[in-house]
């Protein structure tokens, strides 16, 4: 009824910002990094990936609510660079390993041979679902069903 | 310890079934590893049903009853990335044919015996259109469903057995029209394309992440996995090193048919990439403060005195395409090109290139390994490869 929409929880609001940077008045090259929308799946890789740098010094991450969706991530560096340019690289690595695992995948796919028959699922045959307007014998019914709604209201 | 971030990432497929893959990974993180299977199990697209009109329902169980089994059943997804549009993208009012599947159930039992209703007698039928309302701008997504999409998985497959939604009796009657939605399971468990994921690490306890309960001895009382024939037992004497880390992680993904497993692993991968990208992009909008949403720069990406961002000439670099601004969410879909230079003075692309062939996946810095490849678990060779899900 007034229950705020799910996928608030995951999908940033128009012209929400999914990253904030507070920069820490009492500790020399450290910030906090507020990322929105995300969870521990976003924030401990990233952790670990910090704590692998040299130039980390501190890294560490929380979610402060559960219902809350977003965490913390606090970073302090040697000086060399800055916790915001620290992160960037440490995404870049993530994101050069990921894409290293994914070649790796698909050729891995490539050698195996599927056991056991596959069925006719594969994403080949396009068309023949969904032309609009066919015999459709109950008329455009469900035009009263409103984006908020759903079974839970009756 | 910095060695393990050195080498490069090992996969090795044990087991690849219809529905289910067993992999090993190796020289990853521990957190690393978790993200990927906490990504395959909850922030990968599927669609399945969201919304129930019940015209009759004259058997013992109540609607709800009937309408929350109806939301489990597995619908095939298929490349749902580009197939649908979550209807909160959509421009439509309450569902059209691109943001929304219509199935419905109409059964009635005139017979002596006990009749079964189960997810054969889902019917796939075309989404009505209201002619009142102007057909929103018709999208690419139609084009891109395979014949099953949306089909109750294993409708009419032999071997199969079908879901059964409910049991009914002479003279009672089941008629409805479900609506189907793309969504993920953090919104809902039944989006999720797993339906088990099993994660294990150091099978012989070596780490000691965990403490066995015992009450003589803990080798009768807990026996050893398969997974321990993978890695050398300890040594009787051998000292605790508690500067080790875990190393080879021993996966097996099971779908529960609306996606096939590697599609559920290279997705999940995307995924994650996805949410790194739009972090960096989120990090590169910092510090000019308010860069306003629309403004083309952001949208059509780059400033262009960044010279680090490659754009290559593509269209659109960042997803000028995706409603809610940055990384398109539907990035195979345009070719979607980013790059960073950041590091090191090599220049590194990640792309990935969708409906025109070839689909380059690339990235890293001159990486002979990465440089080398070209493939795609993108479109079109995915056919060619004895891709199915
Ligand atoms: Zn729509």
């Amino acid at each position: 009824m007034n229950a705020p929409a799910r996928h608030e929880l995951y999908v940033l609001e128009d012209g929400e910002k999914g990253v904030e940077v507070t920069e820490d008045t009492k500790i020399p090259n450290a910030a906090t990094i507020k990322i929105v929308k995300q969870d521990h799946t976003l924030g401990n890789m990233l952790r670990a990936q910090l704590l692998s740098m040299p130039q980390v010094l501190f890294a560490g991450y929380k979610v402060p609510h559960p219902l809350h969706p977003y965490f913390l991530l606090k970073i302090q560096t040697d000086g060399t660079i800055t916790p915001q340019a620290i992160l960037e690289q440490a995404c870049t690595k993530l994101i050069g390993t990921m894409a290293a695992l994914e070649t790796k995948f698909k050729r891995e796919f490539s050698y195996k041979d599927v056991e056991g028959a596959v069925g006719g699922v594969g994403a080949g045959g396009v068309g023949g679902v969904g032309g609009p307007g066919a015999d459709d014998p109950y008329g455009g019914g469900a035009g009263r069903w409103g984006r908020e709604r759903d079974y839970l209201d009756f | 310890m910095q060695t393990q971030e050195d080498l490069e990432p090992t996969v090795r497929i044990r087991e690849l079934k219809k529905d289910r893959v067993n992999f090993v990974l190796g020289n990853v993180d521990l957190a690393f590893a978790n993200s990927l299977r906490r990504v395959v199990m909850a922030d990968i697209p599927t669609v399945a049903i969201d919304m129930v009109e019940i015209e009759v329902n004259t058997t013992v169980l109540p609607d709800e009853f009937i309408a929350h089994r109806l939301g489990m059943v597995p619908l095939n997804s298929s490349n749902c990335e580009e197939a649908i549009k979550y209807t909160r993208d959509c421009t439509c009012l309450a569902g059209c044919p691109y943001c929304s599947l219509m199935l419905h159930l109409n059964v009635a039992c005139h017979d002596d015996n006990t009749m079964d209703v189960t997810s054969d007698h889902l019917d796939l039928v075309p989404f009505p259109t209201d002619p009142e309302q102007q057909n929103p701008e018709p999208g690419e997504e139609l084009a891109q469903r395979g014949e099953l999409f949306g089909q109750p998985v294993g409708k009419h497959e032999p071997g199969v057995p079908p879901v059964l939604i409910c049991k009914i009796r002479k003279g009672q009657e089941l008629k409805m029209k479900c609506t189907a939605k793309k969504g993920i399971a953090k919104e809902h468990a039944k989006w999720s394309p797993c339906s088990a994921v099993s994660f294990e690490y150091d099978p012989h306890n070596k780490l000691r992440h965990t403490t066995h309960w015992y009450e003589k001895s803990i080798k009768e009382e807990w026996p050893l996995s398969e997974n321990a024939l993978e890695e050398e037992p300890p040594r009787e004497d051998e000292a605790f090193d508690f500067n080790a880390k875990p190393n080879k992680f021993y996966f097996e993904v099971e779908t529960d048919g609306s996606l096939g497993p590697q599609e559920v692993v290279m997705r999940g991968l995307a995924e994650l990439q996805t949410k790194l990208a739009n972090l960096i992009l989120g990090l590169k909008k910092q510090p000019d403060g308010e860069i306003l949403a629309n403004d083309p720069q952001v949208n059509g990406h780059v400033p262009a005195a960044e010279p680090s961002w490659a754009g290559g000439g593509q269209q659109s670099a960042w997803g000028a395409g995706a409603s809610t601004g940055g990384w398109p969410t539907t990035s195979r879909g345009n070719a979607s090109q980013w790059g960073s230079g950041s590091d090191g003075g090599a220049t590194s692309g990640w792309a990935r290139s969708g409906s025109d062939g070839g689909a380059t996946s690339g990235w890293g810095s001159g990486s002979a390994t990465a440089a080398a490849t070209t493939t795609g678990w993108a479109s079109p060779s995915r056919q060619t490869n004895g891709w199915n899900s």
